[in-house]
């Protein structure tokens, strides 16, 4: 279950305290789909950001299965995405100078796991891409490089996945691959999956949906 | 469309151009000036040691120059080791009366001891005796302790002056009597400054000054001691050059030197042009680091500007622009980091005065030189943009179509124009090296030299490459993420093992150099090998030395060697054809010296028989035995013949055989030319016996007192003051020399923590993804701690192996040593490497690895 309590974030710019996201409560059980919609700069990203400890909030506590992260230090941060939290991003981040198949093992690698490249290959098949294992980032398209980016944030098992719009920067077609393929393994592991999204008609195959306008909630419903 | 419609569209007016770029070059530098911050330093401080060198060498040229007249003591100065021949001295006379000679002088120096007249005194010592007449000094003038100034009364009728040290040596006092020889002399004064004599000027003894009379009146001068007698003339100086001319044509068979003013100021001129050579082309060698520095600055600098330079074209600029742009911001920046070496090099030069005056002796006028500033700025303006050019001329390359993609855009292409521009650029740093140190020839060797060790960084890269990748499935996680960084694209591998192995290279040749340069100065002690040597023994006290020195000295009997001075006056050999004496000197690099000989019968301990026969049954004539080194300089084989002039006597000798001689074992001396016996029996011969003289100084003195009492004409030479003095002189090189590689190891160092940083920002992206998905900030510490220190390693093995190889290439063919590998000094080198390189690296990554990963991610 993850648990935000009156989480705010504010930053600085162009000297003057700019909040971004407005004192937030949220609560989404094991296993939901929430959809987070709204237009850009609406703290969309910031939010996943803040619940995957990628950045400290300026105010209030996140609580990841009862644990309240806020107090982390970097280092318990980066355990708990290794164990819990795997991350879909809209620009795909992968490690350019890695291969596909490297990239994917990576989480693996770090938490020490001896199966690391078999279950990569595992991984790199489940997302369709079998055969492009040894291409770099830069030798694969846009949506190649994105199921290659959803199979590195599976790889730990996690029970979390967070996705900010992982269709954002790909064609219909692409796009609707890499979204059934995320709904599928959803469906299979039982995981939670919080998917920030422009995408009204994806939205709306989401178990609960959280609209944000400016920083703050602006409609949220089931 | 047609294509001239293109061109059309694509011309602008060159104001609009101009101003297009110039504003553009300014938003650049608004936003970019920290990234480039070690381009500049690394510019600034090449310029500034190339500035502060060139400016210190440059202002002791001058005074020196104005200073030779007063170092020679003379216009022209006639000096010979032998008494003046009657020919030579008619010869000279007749010479001299056609010439307005204004005033002369005549001195003689020879080296002797010298002891208290009060035997209570249980002391003497080595000096050099300088017999002065009534016209010293023609000019300058001796700085006397009272202060009061210097006359002819105060040496005349048994005066002598001092040194303040001998006074502190002998313990006596001005008014005390000393012993020369046979003679006895009053401490009239002290000398605090000879004219003409520089500090750290090697000599055997302190000198004192008696009266010439006095000294030729003293029973020192007989045969066979070493004696300098100078003729001093005061004339016009074009008067002088002519005098000179005349004089060397008239005894050019004789063992007279001629030096004029002019000739002595050349001399040094040309000694000082090639120390500034030297101190340049040093210099010029951290300007070429830096600008290695800025070459893998501007590289990523590039690859960071890719999405910039992309948008630009979309909007419109072309290549041509872009490339103005940026290539406007380098020459800025390059002239400003040139602005601050040369005010760093003001300062440098005003810090560095008490160092030279020093070193040379010289209150130099040392201030920075306008025309080393103009070139330090030419030079490092033209560096940094020639080093610059190529990584920016991968901006052609950029297709707008990569803002489309959220992929990397693929690698730059090489083609003819890259390749034209890094001929270009080549062709142009062998212009600007062989500027540096006059002459083509160094320019292409320096060049080459640094093209050469460039290309086997990059060969030891690729080596890098390939001995990491078993590493890529090292069981530790750190070890595998190193090496496979090292290598995959966009590695920084290349720039930093280039920048750093030259570095290392340069720095540790300095210093091994530096060794070499001590062991040829200093011939160490080995414990049991003699420290004394008792020299000028007549025949008529060998017996009585031998006596003294069974009752004085422990260990093994007495050894006295007879020695004669010879000079070589012709060489009749297969390859080598000296006809003359005048040949002799003018081409026998250094072979018309003077040299001591012996004869024996056998081959002594320390030395080994590598040609010919020591000696051959049946022979007749003259036979001698000559040393390796100088047969192998010039070219001489058994059988060759060669005259030598021993005391006047022509001896056509026939060589033998070819020795080795181990010059630090000097139990038998050491000779260059050993003589069969038999022809030199009957020569004049004096006697020298190395002596290892007791370790206690007090028993010490009182050895040498001794010989001085009862042999007043034998000197003792006490190796362990000479090897002090020595030391000394070469501490003052080792100075300079390591002043030189410290500049080149603190830009080297600067340049690593310049390329290093720069790879900071590629990092912040690898790092903030890897602690996304999970990493610890000690895991990537780790990573970056072993993968730098791999690159360290390697470029400390490359680099270190280039210096062992310089160091060997000096050793064996400039001072002709035994060379063996510094291995100790070569390994600790690698490892300091290694570890300041990841040191470096971990410390210039420190705050991307404290960063929260969010900010980063976004901004990509």
């Amino acid at each position: 279950m993850i648990e935000l309590r009156q989480v705010t974030k504010v930053v600085q710019s162009g000297g003057r305290p700019l909040t971004i996201l407005h004192p937030l409560d949220l609560t989404v059980p094991p296993a939901q789909f929430l959809a987070i919609t709204g237009p850009s700069g609406s703290g969309k990203s910031t939010l996943l950001g803040l619940v995957a400890g990628l950045d400290a909030p300026s105010g209030g506590h996140i609580l990841i299965h009862g644990r309240d992260i806020t107090g982390l230090g970097e280092d318990e941060l980066a355990r708990l995405r290794r164990q819990t939290i795997g991350f879909v991003f809209q620009f795909f981040h992968l490690i350019p100078s890695l291969t596909a198949l490297e990239n994917v093992c990576v989480p693996m690698e770090i938490a020490g796991r001896a199966d690391a490249v078999s279950r990569g290959r595992d991984l790199l098949a489940e997302v369709g891409l079998t055969d492009r294992g040894h291409h770099y980032p830069s030798q694969l398209s846009g949506g190649e490089q994105q199921r290659v980016a959803i199979a590195r944030a599976l790889s730990n098992d996690p029970p979390v996945l967070l996705a900010d719009e992982p269709t954002g920067n790909l064609d219909l077609a692409n796009g609707q691959h890499v979204m059934e393929l995320l709904l599928e393994i959803r469906r299979t592991r039982g995981a939670t999956l919080m998917l920030a999204t422009h995408d009204a008609a994806l939205a709306d195959r989401a178990d609960a949906r959280l609209r944000l306008r400016g920083g703050r909630v602006d409609a949220a419903g089931h | 469309m047609p294509a001239c419609a293109f061109a059309a569209a694509a011309w602008t007016p060159p104001a609009t151009d101009a101003m297009f770029i110039i504003r553009m070059a300014w938003r650049e530098m608004r936003w970019g000036w920290r990234r480039l911050l070690f381009f500049f330093l690394c510019l600034a401080i090449g310029v500034a040691s190339m500035v502060t060198l060139r400016s210190v060498v440059q202002g002791v040229r001058v005074t020196l120059r104005a200073e030779s007249r007063t170092l020679l003591g003379a216009d022209l100065a006639l000096s010979t080791s032998r008494d003046w021949a009657d020919a030579d001295r008619q010869a000279i006379e007749r010479l001299v009366a056609r010439h307005p000679v204004r005033s002369r002088s005549v001195q003689i120096e020879t080296t002797t001891m010298v002891r208290p007249a009060d035997s209570a005194k249980a002391v003497s010592r080595l000096v050099e005796v300088v017999g002065v007449d009534r016209a010293y000094p023609l000019y300058g003038s001796p700085v006397m302790q009272s202060g009061r100034p210097y006359a002819y009364s105060l040496v005349e009728g048994r005066g002598i002056l001092v040194r303040p040290e001998l006074l502190t040596q002998l313990g006596v006092a001005v008014g005390d009597d000393l012993v020369i020889g046979n003679a006895r002399f009053t401490v009239r004064g002290v000398v605090d400054a000879e004219p003409g004599r520089r500090a750290g000027g090697f000599s055997f003894g302190t000198r004192v000054f008696v009266d010439a009379r006095d000294l030729e009146a003293a029973g020192l001068l007989g045969f066979g001691s070493r004696v300098t007698r100078r003729l001093l003339l005061a004339l016009p100086e074009s008067e002088a050059q002519r005098l000179a001319q005349d004089l060397r044509h008239a005894l050019r068979d004789g063992f007279v030197s001629v030096r004029t003013s002019r000739s002595t100021e050349d001399q040094i001129g040309r000694d000082l042009e090639r120390a500034e050579d030297y101190v340049s082309l040093a210099g010029l060698i951290v300007v070429i680091l830096g600008g290695v520095g800025v070459w893998s600055v501007v590289r990523v600098f590039v690859q960071q500007k890719l999405r910039s330079v992309a948008v630009l074209k979309c909007v419109g600029a072309s290549s041509r622009q872009i490339l103005a742009v940026y290539m406007a911001q380098v020459a800025l920046m390059g002239l400003t980091g040139s602005a601050v070496g040369i005010v760093v090099a003001a300062v440098a030069v005003a810090g560095l005065r008490p160092m030279v005056a020093d070193v040379t002796g010289l209150d130099a006028a040392l201030g920075l030189t306008a025309s080393a500033a103009a070139q330090g700025a030419s030079i490092g303006l033209l560096v940094a943009l020639l080093f610059a050019l190529v990584p920016l001329l991968d901006i052609r390359h950029v297709r707008p179509s990569l803002l489309l993609r959220a992929s990397e855009p693929s690698r730059p292409r090489r083609d003819a124009v890259w390749y034209a521009s890094a001929l270009g650029i080549g062709v142009l740093l062998v212009a600007v090296a062989a500027w540096q140190a006059g002459s083509w020839r160094v320019g292409a060797i320096l060049s080459g030299g640094f093209a050469a060790v460039s290309l086997v960084l990059a060969g030891a890269g690729l080596l890098l490459v390939r001995a990491m990748r078993p590493l890529e499935r090292s069981r530790r996680l750190a070890v595998r993420y190193a090496a496979r960084r090292v290598g995959r694209p966009g590695s920084q591998v290349r720039p930093v093992l280039l920048a750093v192995g030259i570095g290392v290279f340069l720095v540790l040749g300095v210093r091994l150099l530096q060794d070499d340069l001590l062991r040829a100065a200093a011939v160490t002690l080995r414990p049991g090998s003699p420290d004394m040597f008792l020299i000028d023994v007549q025949p008529d006290q060998v017996d009585g030395v031998r006596a003294l020195l069974r009752k004085a000295v422990t260990g093994p009997a007495p050894v006295l060697i007879p020695v004669l001075r010879a000079r070589i006056t012709a060489i009749h050999g297969r390859e080598t054809r000296l006809d003359s004496y005048e040949d002799v000197r003018g081409r026998g690099r250094g072979l018309g010296r003077e040299y001591v000989v012996t004869y024996r019968a056998t081959l002594a301990a320390n030395e080994r028989l590598t040609a010919g026969e020591f000696w051959p049954a049946a022979a007749a004539g003259a036979q001698v035995s000559i040393e390796q080194g100088l047969a192998d300089r010039e070219r001489l084989r058994p059988g060759d013949r060669i005259r030598f002039d021993i005391l006047g006597r022509a001896i056509e000798a026939t060589v033998a055989s070819i020795r080795t001689v181990d010059w630090a074992d000097a139990r038998a001396g050491g000779f260059m030319f050993v003589f069969r016996p038999g022809v030199l029996d009957s020569a004049p011969r004096t006697f020298i016996a190395p002596v290892t003289g007791p370790a206690d100084p007090r028993a010490r003195a009182r050895f040498q007192r001794d010989v001085a009492a009862g042999f007043a004409n034998v000197s003792v030479v006490d190796i362990r003051e000479i090897l002090a003095s020595v030391a000394r002189v070469v501490r003052s090189v080792t100075l300079a020399v390591t002043v030189v590689g410290s500049l080149v190891l603190a830009s080297g160092i600067l340049i690593l923590v310049g390329s290093i940083s720069m790879t900071r920002f590629q990092r912040m992206y690898e790092t903030a993804i890897l602690k996304t998905v999970g990493a610890t900030t000690g895991q990537i510490a780790a990573m970056i701690l072993v993968e730098y220190g791999l690159v360290g390693l390697a470029a400390g093995a490359v680099g270190s192996a280039g210096a062992l190889g310089l160091s060997w290439a000096v050793a064996r063919h400039v001072f002709d040593l035994p060379w063996t590998p510094a291995l100790g000094v070569a390994a600790a080198a690698v490892a300091a490497t290694g570890l300041v390189v990841a040191a470096v690296g971990v410390a210039a990554s420190l705050d991307v690895l404290r960063r929260r990963p969010l900010a980063t991610l976004r901004a990509e």
